[in-house]
């Protein structure tokens, strides 16, 4: 059962930045599939501000080179985005496999990035994006790249008065990106292990290589040596198994050994032998 | 014609639209809410029980222990060994120790979360321990059932075999996961009765429980089934029955129950884990010579109903298949780990799992195909079992596998990772070497209405439709003129628990006999040959009493040798075959089961849409307990983290039936309902080892089990 609280919905971003500034010990409702859960398990709030009527947060804009996506958008919708199955299509794919579709329902785009878990199926695919969050009080607005906004595990640099109003990604065409999710079954699952990745490549040789390990790290992560070391090199099986190890070794770097590496360093390695190695080294 | 047709279910309208009254939706007028607390320890005395802050709670009436139980502080389905309420010590985490009774739910749940327990704690017995030599929980000893079957020579056997393979198998705990939590509403009716509706698997069982707890005699009750929403045997024994007549004997009010999903999780019974040590001899030939094995399990501090898992997978050791030589040995020992119980298959889809693994590892050594060997060794009518009981009718065994076999030999691999396996078992119908009797009652009613009363319970299983068409089918009326009366203890006579795959065969049978009853007399008024209507007859004789007519059967069978294990524990048996298809992705140790091809010889069957649903259901759950479901004491609390198949986990399956009638059966009808899901995991395993070469040898095999496995063969090749 919920614990008490006063439920306010909101009309409109101004509303929603007002009350938030307002009113002490409030919470934000974005979709509500993490604050509920943590609500029935006693977590408390006096005040419950539903961000679902504030139209501005919701839509897609493509802005020429980047996509401007509202923070206010569920899983499902960005699923189903023509401007982002083409442009972002990792991130399509990735919000198409988080939990069950009533989760996909509700959740939404903003509420995945604040809640900032480790096993978030959107942080991967943005960071190949290099996603830059925009984040609103009734102070101002201020913008942040992603990758600094998130400081650990389920901690981010957003304010108490402050709202993640719209998430900016580049849009890479000509890539070939995709995202791949490892659960314990086919669905309503959280992500054992995620890889997403956007690689631009001409005639055996690669250009551009971007990769992001989520579920494996504190926080999801690109691992820029080994993309570094990629770039301009041919696509061929020792230099991918070299990149690969790279990767291994950046990932022990950050967090050390842990027991669940036994599973999921052979992953990361088999995973990105395939998307990095393509026909030519599987 | 009713038999053999696909009836529309009894309970699909209500169900479809969302009248059906579960236990979950029962309310009433003045209701109060009852809550229990539960240990949080494995094993602790308990010092000092402080109830003072539950009382101080506003709205909480009545905090109720041990010390208020009228009469027996302890039940169970097979041994009165587990209490009600803990008394001076607790041995599981999740052991009730106060029922805690409010104005409301939210009430009764802050009461419970203001008990203050001193625990004294003990240390905890985590593993079963078959030497006794060290820490234990009772005086006693750490042995709670022991049983054996020993059938010729394994010694002499295993020598003159060209093969032998060993290898030792393990699987681990399982939760039921029914959809519906334990449920139920109780309150005292205008005699002064007891009455509980409760969510449960048998009525007349709970009433005797009742009876004893409240030491009043079992007229004074009535146990009714609600709509039950699963049970898969965690609905046998007692879950809130006791404390629901506990709280409506001391406070004479209306008392509702319903356990959340996280004290489901906590306090239900789980699957027994065994561990399995299991040796096979063949010839070169591929015909089996030896089967010893030597079982261990964990049955938690209490035996629900060990004894019977004990003692049936004994009795199945070799799974359906003839062996001239057989030792099996079947130890369950106390931990302080959960309750291990009642579960779909009372320990036979653990065993599947080894002898389907074995045989397939044998059939590897003698270059054999996997279904030859079958084929050569399976049983069939004449066929001798490991406990000497001649299979006289009814053994379609050999039929299931000629059934899937053109679909095995034309098996192709459609890509890297896909792999082919069978699973075959066979399965003993009801209880196992003991009298396991149900009756039934066919009455004609006002306006000559047929009503068939019957205490078995209904769980989603079928059984309310299969016993109505054995009704129609032998009474020759019209669907419209039988209303089911089921489940209720006042209006029925008991037909034992639906458990055991046993209530078509069963209660079928007596629902048949006593629709001969009805039948004869009907014939005598003059209903089939002179055309009278069944109001007139009604009417005709209405003056000289209800028109009751009696069904009963106990299947013939007999007890078994204490020291052999010799003799017939059950009067038939359903057999099966099931070829799996499966897709490994080596890269992250995923398995996708893509395709079941599922053959059950079921005697007759009844309702074949109904079966072909059972079936669908016992491949779920099949792969669930191949690849996904674990149940680890103190971690597992509820659906989040403990994983059972979604949609997108099932297979396509396809369905066929053999009908190798049972001659005492009703229409030559068996059971299926553990038969469905017996086989699969079995088979899932088997076309893993297709699939990427890697053997199995511990459920669940989930994606990091077998990444480890992959990971392992690569490093020794």
């Amino acid at each position: 059962m919920l614990p008490p609280f006063s439920y306010i919905a909101v009309h409109s971003k101004q509303e929603a930045l007002t009350s938030l500034a307002s009113l002490a010990g409030a919470a934000l409702l974005a979709g509500g599939t993490d604050l509920l859960v943590r609500m029935k398990k006693g977590e408390t709030h006096r005040y419950v501000i539903d961000l679902t009527g504030a139209a501005e947060l919701s839509g897609v804009k493509d802005r020429g080179g980047t996509l401007r996506i509202g923070s206010g958008m569920t899983h499902a919708r960005i699923g189903a985005h023509p401007a982002i199955a083409k442009t972002c299509g990792g991130l399509a794919a990735a919000c198409s496999a988080v939990g069950s579709p009533q989760v996909r329902n509700m959740g939404t785009l903003g509420g995945n990035l604040v809640n900032a878990s480790p096993a978030a199926d959107s942080i991967a695919p943005l960071l190949v994006h290099n996603a830059v969050v925009t984040l609103e009080s009734i102070d101002g607005m201020r913008s942040e790249k992603l990758e600094r906004f998130i400081t650990g595990p389920y901690r981010t640099t957003i304010g108490k008065h402050e709202i993640l109003t719209s998430v900016e990604a580049d849009t890479l065409a000509g890539y070939n990106e995709g995202y791949r999710r490892v659960a314990k079954r086919a669905g309503w699952a959280i992500s054992r292990l995620s890889l997403a990745w956007a690689l631009n490549d001409a005639d055996g040789v690669f250009k551009d290589v971007r990769i992001a390990v989520g579920s494996c790290t504190p926080v999801p992560f690109r691992p820029r040596e080994a993309e570094a070391f990629l770039a301009g090199k041919g696509r061929e099986r020792p230099v991918v198994e070299e990149a690969v190890k790279m990767v291994l070794d950046e990932i022990r770097r950050i967090s050390g050994m842990r027991p669940s590496f036994a599973y999921k360093l052979p992953v990361v390695r088999d995973l990105l032998l395939s998307v990095l190695g393509g026909d030519s080294c599987s | 014609m009713f038999i053999g047709r696909d009836l529309d279910r009894v309970d699909a309208l209500a169900k479809v639209l969302g009248t059906a009254g579960f236990a979950h939706d029962l309310r009433m007028e003045g209701m109060l809410f009852a809550c229990v607390v539960r240990s949080t320890k494995p094993h602790a005395l308990l010092r000092d029980v402080d109830v003072s802050g539950a009382y101080a709670v506003p709205g909480v009436l009545r905090v109720v222990s041990h010390k208020d139980i009228p009469g027996q502080n302890t039940f169970g389905a097979l041994r009165k060994d587990q209490p009600f309420l803990a008394e001076s010590r607790v041995r599981y985490v999740g052991e009730p120790i106060l029922v805690v009774i409010g104005e409301n739910e939210a009430v009764a749940r802050e009461g419970a979360a203001r008990v203050r327990i001193d625990y004294g704690e003990i240390d905890a017995v985590l593993e079963p321990d078959a030497t006794g030599k060290g820490r234990q929980i009772y005086d006693t000893g750490s042995l709670m059932a022991y049983k054996k079957v020993r059938k010729g020579d394994v010694e002499k056997g295993s020598a003159a075999s060209d093969v032998v393979v060993a290898h030792t198998f393990r699987t681990t705990w399982i939760d039921h996961a029914f959809l519906e939590t334990e449920a139920g509403i109780g309150y005292v009716d205008e005699g002064g009765r007891i009455v509980i509706k409760s969510s449960t698997q048998n009525i007349h069982y709970k009433r005797v429980e009742i009876s004893r707890l409240l030491a009043i005699p079992e007229e004074r009750i009535r146990v009714v089934q609600a709509t039950t929403g699963g049970g898969f045997g965690g609905k046998l024994d007692v879950t809130c029955e006791g404390f629901l007549a506990l709280a409506v004997h001391l406070l004479k009010r209306p008392v509702f129950m319903r356990y959340t999903r996280e004290e489901s999780f906590l306090s239900n019974t789980k699957r027994h884990p065994l561990s399995i040590d299991y040796k096979t001899g063949a010839r070169k030939d591929g015909t089996l010579t030896a089967v010893k094995v030597d079982i261990t399990g964990d049955t938690g501090p209490y035996a629900s109903y060990g004894d019977a898992v004990c003692l049936r997978v004994a009795v199945h050791a070799t799974g359906p298949y003839e062996v001239p030589n057989v030792w099996a040995d079947c130890k369950l020992l106390y931990t302080n780990n959960p309750v291990s119980g009642a579960m779909r298959g009372f320990g036979v889809p653990q065993l599947a799992f080894a002898h389907e693994s074995q045989l397939d590892e044998v059939a590897e050594a003698l270059g054999m195909d996997p279904i030859d060997i079958r084929i050569r060794n399976g049983l069939k009518r004449g066929s001798v079992t490991a406990t000497g009981q001649v299979l006289s009718a009814s053994a379609g065994f050999v039929e299931t596998l000629k059934k899937i076999e053109p679909f095995w030999r034309a098996r192709q691999k459609t890509k890297k990772g896909s792999g082919f396996g069978l699973g075959c078992m066979y399965y003993g119908i009801g209880n196992t070497g003991v009298a396991n009797p149900a009756n039934a009652l066919v009455e004609l009613g006002e306006e000559g209405r047929v009503i068939l009363h019957t205490g078995a319970c209904e769980i989603g299983q079928g059984s309310d439709t299969a016993l109505l068409q054995i009704a129609l089918e032998t009474l020759g009326v019209a669907r419209s003129d039988v209303l089911l009366d089921r489940g209720d203890t006042d209006t029925s006579k008991d037909a034992g628990s639906s458990s055991a795959s046993r209530q078509t065969y069963i209660s079928g049978k007596a629902v048949q006999e006593a629709a001969l009853g009805l039948r004869a007399f009907l014939d005598e008024a003059g209903y089939y040959h002179r055309g009278r209507a069944l109001g007139d007859i009604y009417r005709a004789t209405k003056d000289k009493g209800r028109l009751l007519f009696e069904g009963f059967f106990n299947p013939p069978a007999s007890g078994l040798d204490e020291a052999t294990g010799q003799g017939i524990p059950y009067a038939t048996y359903a057999f099966a075959s099931h070829m799996t298809e499966v897709e490994v992705e080596e890269a992250t140790g995923a398995c996708r089961v893509k395709q079941v091809h599922a053959a059950h010889d079921v005697g007759k069957s009844i309702n074949p849409k109904a079966i072909r649903g059972q079936i669908c259901g016992g491949v779920a759950m099949g792969v669930g307990l191949a690849l996904m479901e674990e149940f680890i004491p103190g971690k597992t609390a509820s659906f989040d983290a403990y994983y059972i198949p979604t949609s997108l986990d099932m297979p396509r399956v396809e369905v066929f039936l053999v009908e190798d009638e049972e001659p005492t059966g009703p229409f030559g009808a068996k059971g299926v309902g553990e038969p469905a899901l017996i086989p699969q995991a079995a088979s899932v395993v088997n076309a893993v080892t297709d699939a990427v070469g890697v053997h199995v040898y511990e459920l669940p095999c989930h994606v990091e089990r077998l990444k480890g496995l992959i990971e392992s063969k690569k490093t020794t090749k």
